[in-house]
C-alpha cells in the first residue's frame, strides 16, 4: 500500500468498514452459534435476546453426535469432496494445458465448448444422470457423487487454469524444448509446478463446491451411513415442518469448520491463484 | 352422526378380535415364506420413506420391526429416510424413471407415476376386510383402474391448533364453529395482540389444509367431478376470496401471506400467533420444549362454511414399484408390514400421528392418551384429497405444484382484486387442462 | 532466461534421452496437435459420457411430452410455445433477471469494498480474509435455514434493531410483503456471494505493481483519480471473470429461494430453476420442465455475451 495513513484516516478508511463487513457477513453465524447452545424453551421464549444465551447448553452437541451418523457424514463429506475435487484438478489440467498453450485445430471450438458446458442447469442433467448412474449399478455408493460432481467442476476448473497456465511465458516453455526436453517433460517439470497456487485455488474452490452440493447427493446417496452433511443432516433433522433447529445450526458450525481451517492455511495461496492469471494474461 | 359412530364403534370391538387373530396368524406367514423361497431369496428390501414428523415412529420401525423381519424371514431390510417437503419427490421421480434398486415406499403424489407401480389389491383388499375396511375417500387416490395401486397408511390430520388460554381471554370459550365466526373471534384475537397466521405460501401442506376446506366451505370447487370441467370462477369462489382478504387484514399476522410449512410451527412456539392450521407436530413440540404452553394448546376441525365442514387429507399410502426384482417378496413385506401384529404398534408408537384409513383404530385405546388429538381422527369423516371432486390424477396434482389455488388467495391478501386472482387462476387452469 | 532454476533442474534429464529408435515416435508425440489430443481426450471422454449424454436427453426431452413414468411422444416447440403464453413463466423469467441483476451488482460493488479494505495492511490478515469466507462455506440448505430466523416478524434480528431503535413499532414482513420477499432473497444471495467477489478482487489488486501506483501519486493524482484510472481499469479483467462466474451460479440459484420462500407469496420470487423444477417434479412433466430448464441456457448465453462485448469496447 502506498505509503503510511495518519490514525483517523486510518480509521475510516479500513477499521469502519472492516468492522461493517465483520457484522454484515458473520451476524447470521453469531446467530447460528447462540441458537446452537441453547435449549429450544429459550430458543422459542419471545421475550429472549436472540443474540444472548441466559443458559448455555451443549445438548444439541451431544444429541447430534449421539443420535445421528453426524461424524460419519463429515468424513463420507471429506473423503467425497477430496476425491472429486482430485479427479476434477486432474481432468481440468488436461483439458486446460493444450487449450491455453498449444495450436491446433478445433481448439477455439473446443474452447467454446467447454464454457457452454458451464451453462447446462442441474435442474436438466438429474434424471438422466440418475439413469446413468443406476446402468453402472453405482447407486448407493460414494463413488456415484465422486463421478457426478466433477461433471459440475471440470469446466470450471479448466476455465480457471486456462488464465492461470497463460501466465507462464511462452519462453520458458520453448527454451525447455530447445534445451531438449519432451512437451511432456517441459509441462510437468516447468510449467506446472510454476502454477502450484492455480491449483490450490481452483482445488479450494472445487472443494467447496463439492461439499455443499444437494441435488446429486440427495438422489444417488440413500443410507444414512454414506451421506454427506447436507443430505444427512437435513434427512434427518428436519422432520416435516418440525425443524431440529439447535442440532441443525449446531451441524452447520461444525460442518464448516474444517473448510474454515484449511482456507485459513492456503488462503494466500487462493488469493494468488484465482486471478493472477487472467490480470497478467 | 353419533349413530353412524356408535355402529363404528361397534364394528372396530369386533375388529380387535379379529385383530389378534390375525396377529396369531402373522407368525406363520414368516415361516410360510421361508419355505417358499428357500432357493431364490433376495438379499435384502428397501423401504423408502420421508423422515417421519415424530422421531419415535422412525426408531420404532428401526428398531423393532427391521430386526424383526429379519427374524421371521431372513431378509435384510433397509429404511431409507428422505427429508421430507421437497427431497422425496425427486427421489421418487429418479427412482421410477431410473429404475433404482428401491423395492417399496410411501408413494408420495402416486399420481405423477401409477404407471410404475405394482397391483396390490389382494394385500389392500385382504388387510380392508381384516382390519375394519377402508375410508371410502382413500380409495380415490389407491384405487386406480380398478385397481389398487398402493396400501392405504394412514392420514396426517390437519387441524385447527390453537392457544386456549387467549381463545378465552378474548372471552371465546368454545372454538367457532362457522367461518364467520372464526373471523369474528380473530378480530378479536388480533386487536388483543393474538392475530392468527394460517399458511398462504408455496408451503406443502398448511396451505391447502384450510384454504380448499373453506373454498369447498363456500360451495367453491376447482374442477369438477368429471376431472375435465374448470369451475373455479364462481360466485361462491368470490365469496370465498373476499372472506380471505378479509381475514387476512383483521385476524391475521401479515407474514403468513408467504408461510412455508416449518413457519407457522415457529410463529405458533414463538408466541406470536394465537391459532393455525396444522398437524400434530406444533403440540407434540410444545409437550417436549415448551410444558407451560404444551397445556394450554388445543385442537380443533375446521369450521364450516354454507356448504358444510370439510377437511384436506394428507395422505401416506404406500406402495410397490414394478421394477422391483422379486415382486412377490416386496409384496409379502407389505403384507407383513400391514399385519396388525406390526402395524397397529407401529401406528401407536408415535401418538396415531398417522391417523389410519382402516376403521379399526377408529376407537383405538392410543386416542384416549391425548383427547387433545381426538379431532386429528375425526378429520377422516369430513377429509378429501385435494384434487376433490376431481379425480386424483396428475393434473390435478399439478395444479397443487404450482400453486393455483393457494396462490389465487394469496394475490387477493396482496392486493389484487377478487375477479383479477380468480381470473389468473382460471388462465393457469386452463393451461394444464387444455 | 537460462539461470532460472527449474530450467536447471529439467535440462540435465532432457539430454538423456537421444535414443534412436524411439525417435520417430517421440517426433509424432512432440507435433502440438498430437500432443494436444492426446490430453485432451480423456476428459473430453469423460465430460462427453457424463455431461454430453445426460445434456442431450434434456435437450431431446424439451422437444418431447413426457409425464414421469410414461413414454415419449413428439411435440416438436409445443413445450415452449406453452411456455410462451404461461404468465407465471414469463413473470419467472422477470423475476430471475431482476434477481440475477440486483443480486450480481450489489455483489460486485460490496466485494470491490471488501477487497479495498481487506488490501490494507493490518493484523490477523489471514484468520480475518478466511472468517470473511464463512458465508460461502456453510451449506446453503443450512444458512438458509437460519435466514428463516434472521427474517422473522417477531423473532428476527432485523426487526428486534429496527424496534429497538423505534424505528418501527411493528417490523415489516420481509417473506410475506412481495416486494420486500424477492429484496429479502437478493439479500440472502448476496450475503452469501460477497465473500467470493471480495476475495477474487483482492487478489486482482495485490497484482498490481506498486510502482504503477506510486508514479501515479508523483503525477499529482489523488486517491479517487488513482482508483479511477490506474486501479480500476486493471481489475477489469478479474472484475469479468467473477463477475461471470457469478452470474451463472446466481441465474440458477435454487436452494436458496427453494428453502426461503418456495417462489412465493404468489410467485413473487419464483425464478426459472424454481419454477422448472415445480413442472418437472411437481407436475410430473417431464418435457415441459426440461424446456424450461433449457430456455435458461440461451437466456444465460445472451447476457454473457453482451458482456463480455461490453468489456471489450471498455
Amino acid at each position: 500500500m502506498v505509503g503510511e495513513l495518519t490514525w483517523p484516516r486510518r480509521l475510516l478508511g479500513l477499521w469502519v468498514p472492516l468492522a461493517a463487513l465483520f457484522v454484515f457477513a458473520l451476524f447470521p453465524f453469531a446467530w447460528m452459534a447462540a441458537t446452537s447452545l441453547k435449549a429450544n424453551a429459550e430458543l422459542y421464549d419471545p421475550a429472549a435476546n436472540p443474540m444472548w444465551i441466559r443458559h448455555p447448553s451443549l445438548v444439541h452437541y451431544i444429541d447430534l453426535f449421539k443420535e445421528t451418523n453426524f461424524v460419519v457424514w463429515i468424513g463420507n463429506t471429506m473423503l467425497v469432496a477430496l476425491v472429486s475435487t482430485l479427479i476434477s484438478l486432474l481432468l481440468g489440467v488436461m483439458l486446460a494445458y493444450p487449450l491455453a498453450r498449444m495450436r491446433f485445430p478445433a481448439a477455439g471450438l473446443l474452447a467454446i465448448s467447454v464454457a457452454v458446458a458451464y451453462l447446462v442447469p442441474q435442474t436438466l442433467l438429474f434424471v438422466p444422470m440418475a439413469d446413468l448412474i443406476n446402468r453402472m449399478k453405482l447407486g448407493d455408493s460414494l463413488s456415484a457423487v465422486m463421478l457426478t460432481y466433477p461433471t459440475l467442476l471440470v469446466p470450471f476448473c479448466a476455465w480457471l487454469l486456462i488464465g492461470y497456465f497463460k501466465t507462464v511465458p511462452r519462453e520458458l516453455e520453448e527454451a525447455a524444448l530447445i534445451d531438449g526436453a519432451s512437451r511432456w517433460r517441459a509441462m510437468t517439470r516447468v510449467i506446472l509446478p510454476l502454477c502450484t497456487p492455480g491449483f490450490l485455488s481452483a482445488g479450494i474452490f472445487a472443494f467447496t463446491l463439492a461439499q455443499n452440493e444437494f441435488l446429486y447427493a440427495l438422489l444417488f446417496l440413500n443410507t444414512s451411513t454414506i451421506r454427506t452433511v447436507p443430505v444427512g443432516v437435513t434427512g434427518e433433522l428436519i422432520r416435516g415442518d418440525a425443524f431440529y433447529w439447535g442440532q441443525l445450526m449446531a451441524a452447520a458450525l461444525l460442518g464448516s469448520l474444517p473448510v474454515v481451517l484449511i482456507y485459513s492455511f492456503f488462503v494466500k495461496y487462493y488469493v494468488a491463484g484465482l486471478t493472477a492469471g487472467s490480470v497478467k494474461g | 352422526m353419533a349413530r353412524s359412530d356408535c355402529f363404528r364403534g361397534s364394528t372396530s370391538r369386533r375388529d380387535f378380535l379379529k385383530l389378534s387373530v390375525a396377529g396369531a396368524a402373522g407368525a406363520t406367514v414368516g415361516a410360510d415364506w421361508r419355505l417358499r423361497k428357500a432357493s431364490a431369496k433376495p438379499a435384502q428390501i428397501t423401504f423408502l420413506r420421508e423422515s417421519s414428523y415424530v422421531k419415535e415412529f422412525d426408531d420404532y420401525f428401526k428398531n423393532v420391526l427391521i430386526p424383526r423381519y429379519q427374524q421371521d424371514t431372513g431378509i435384510k431390510l433397509v429404511y431409507e429416510i428422505v427429508a421430507a417437503g421437497g427431497s422425496a419427490v425427486p427421489r421418487l421421480v429418479s427412482i421410477v424413471e431410473s429404475k433404482a434398486p428401491v423395492d417399496a415406499g410411501w408413494v408420495q403424489q402416486e399420481w405423477l407415476y401409477r404407471e410404475a407401480l405394482l397391483d396390490v389389491s389382494d394385500i389392500a383388499e385382504e388387510v380392508g376386510k381384516q382390519q375394519g375396511g377402508w375410508y371410502p375417500e382413500i380409495k380415490s387416490l389407491s384405487v386406480w383402474g380398478g385397481k389398487w395401486k398402493s396400501v392405504p397408511f394412514g392420514n396426517i390430520g390437519q387441524t385447527m391448533v390453537y392457544r386456549r388460554d387467549w381463545f378465552d381471554a378474548a372471552g371465546i370459550h368454545t372454538f367457532p364453529d362457522t367461518w364467520e365466526e372464526f373471523l369474528e373471534a380473530g378480530t378479536k384475537l388480533k386487536k388483543a395482540g393474538h392475530p392468527y397466521g394460517m399458511s398462504m405460501g408455496h408451503g406443502f401442506a398448511d396451505n391447502n389444509s384450510w384454504l380448499l376446506p373453506l373454498l369447498w366451505g363456500f360451495g367453491g370447487q376447482v374442477v369438477a367431478k368429471d376431472g375435465k370441467t374448470i369451475t373455479l370462477d364462481s360466485a361462491e369462489t368470490a365469496r370465498a376470496v373476499d372472506y380471505v382478504r378479509k381475514l387476512y387484514k383483521d385476524a391475521c399476522i401479515d407474514d403468513c401471506v408467504g408461510w412455508l410449512d416449518p413457519a407457522n410451527n415457529k410463529a405458533f412456539l414463538t408466541s406470536q400467533i394465537s391459532c393455525t392450521n396444522n398437524a400434530m407436530s406444533i403440540l407434540i413440540s410444545a409437550k417436549r420444549d415448551l410444558p407451560d404452553m404444551g397445556k394450554v394448546i388445543d385442537h380443533a376441525l375446521n369450521p364450516k362454511g354454507p356448504k358444510g365442514r370439510f377437511h384436506s387429507l394428507v395422505p401416506v399410502t404406500h406402495g410397490i414399484f414394478n421394477h422391483t426384482p422379486d415382486p412377490e417378496a416386496a409384496k409379502h413385506f407389505l403384507r407383513w408390514l400391514m399385519d396388525p401384529k406390526q402395524v397397529a404398534a407401529w401406528y401407536r408408537s408415535a401418538f396415531m400421528y398417522h391417523a389410519p384409513f382402516l376403521h379399526a383404530y377408529d376407537r383405538d385405546p392410543e386416542w384416549d392418551k391425548e383427547p387433545r388429538f381426538k379431532p386429528d381422527q375425526r378429520v377422516l369423516e369430513t377429509g378429501k384429497l385435494v384434487s376433490w371432486p376431481a379425480p386424483a390424477d396428475r393434473k390435478a396434482g399439478e395444479v397443487v405444484n404450482k400453486w393455483i389455488v393457494i396462490d389465487m388467495f394469496a394475490k387477493a391478501c396482496t392486493g389484487v382484486p377478487t375477479k383479477a386472482a380468480i381470473a389468473d387462476a382460471a388462465t393457469g387452469l386452463k393451461q394444464i387442462y387444455g | 532466461m537460462s539461470t532460472n532454476p527449474v530450467l536447471e533442474a529439467a535440462r540435465p534429464a532432457a539430454r538423456a534421452v537421444p535414443v534412436r529408435r524411439a525417435f520417430q515416435l517421440r517426433e509424432w508425440l512432440e507435433r502440438e496437435a498430437v500432443f494436444s489430443w492426446l490430453m485432451l481426450t480423456p476428459p473430453l471422454l469423460f465430460l462427453l459420457a457424463f455431461l454430453g449424454y445426460p445434456f442431450c436427453y434434456g435437450v431431446y426431452l424439451s422437444f418431447v411430452r413426457r409425464p414421469v413414468a410414461q413414454p415419449a411422444t413428439f411435440v416438436g416447440l409445443g413445450n415452449f410455445v406453452n411456455l410462451w403464453s404461461d404468465s407465471i413463466f414469463w413473470q419467472a423469467v422477470w423475476n430471475t433477471f431482476r434477481f440475477t441483476g440486483a443480486a450480481t451488482v450489489l455483489k460486485l460493488v460490496g466485494g470491490l469494498g471488501m477487497a479495498l479494505v481487506m488490501h490494507q495492511n493490518f493484523r490477523m490478515k489471514g484468520v480475518t480474509r478466511a472468517l470473511l469466507l464463512l458465508p460461502f462455506i456453510v451449506p446453503t440448505v443450512l444458512s438458509t435455514v437460519a435466514w428463516q430466523w434472521i427474517l422473522d416478524p417477531g423473532m428476527g434480528m432485523f426487526n428486534r434493531i429496527l424496534m429497538y431503535v423505534g424505528l418501527v413499532t411493528q417490523g415489516p414482513s420481509w417473506l410475506g410483503n412481495p416486494t420486500l420477499a424477492l429484496v429479502s432473497v437478493i439479500l440472502v444471495n448476496t450475503w452469501r456471494g460477497l465473500p467470493f467477489f471480495g476475495i477474487t478482487i483482492l487478489a486482482g489488486l495485490q497484482t498490481i505493481p506498486t510502482e504503477l501506483m506510486e508514479t501515479a501519486t508523483i503525477d499529482g493524482a489523488g486517491s479517487w483519480q488513482r482508483f479511477r484510472y490506474v486501479t480500476l481499469p486493471l481489475l477489469m479483467p478479474v472484475i469479468f471473470i467473477v463477475t461471470t462466474f457469478s452470474i451463472i451460479f446466481t441465474f440458477f440459484d435454487f436452494q436458496l429461494v427453494y428453502v426461503l420462500t418456495g417462489g412465493g407469496p404468489a410467485n413473487a420470487t419464483h425464478l426459472m430453476a424454481t419454477y422448472a423444477y415445480s413442472i418437472s417434479m411437481g407436475g410430473g412433466q417431464m418435457g415441459l420442465g426440461s424446456a424450461a430448464a433449457l430456455a435458461m441456457v440461451p437466456m444465460l448465453g445472451l447476457v454473457l455475451v453482451a458482456m463480455s462485448s461490453y468489456v471489450r469496447k471498455a
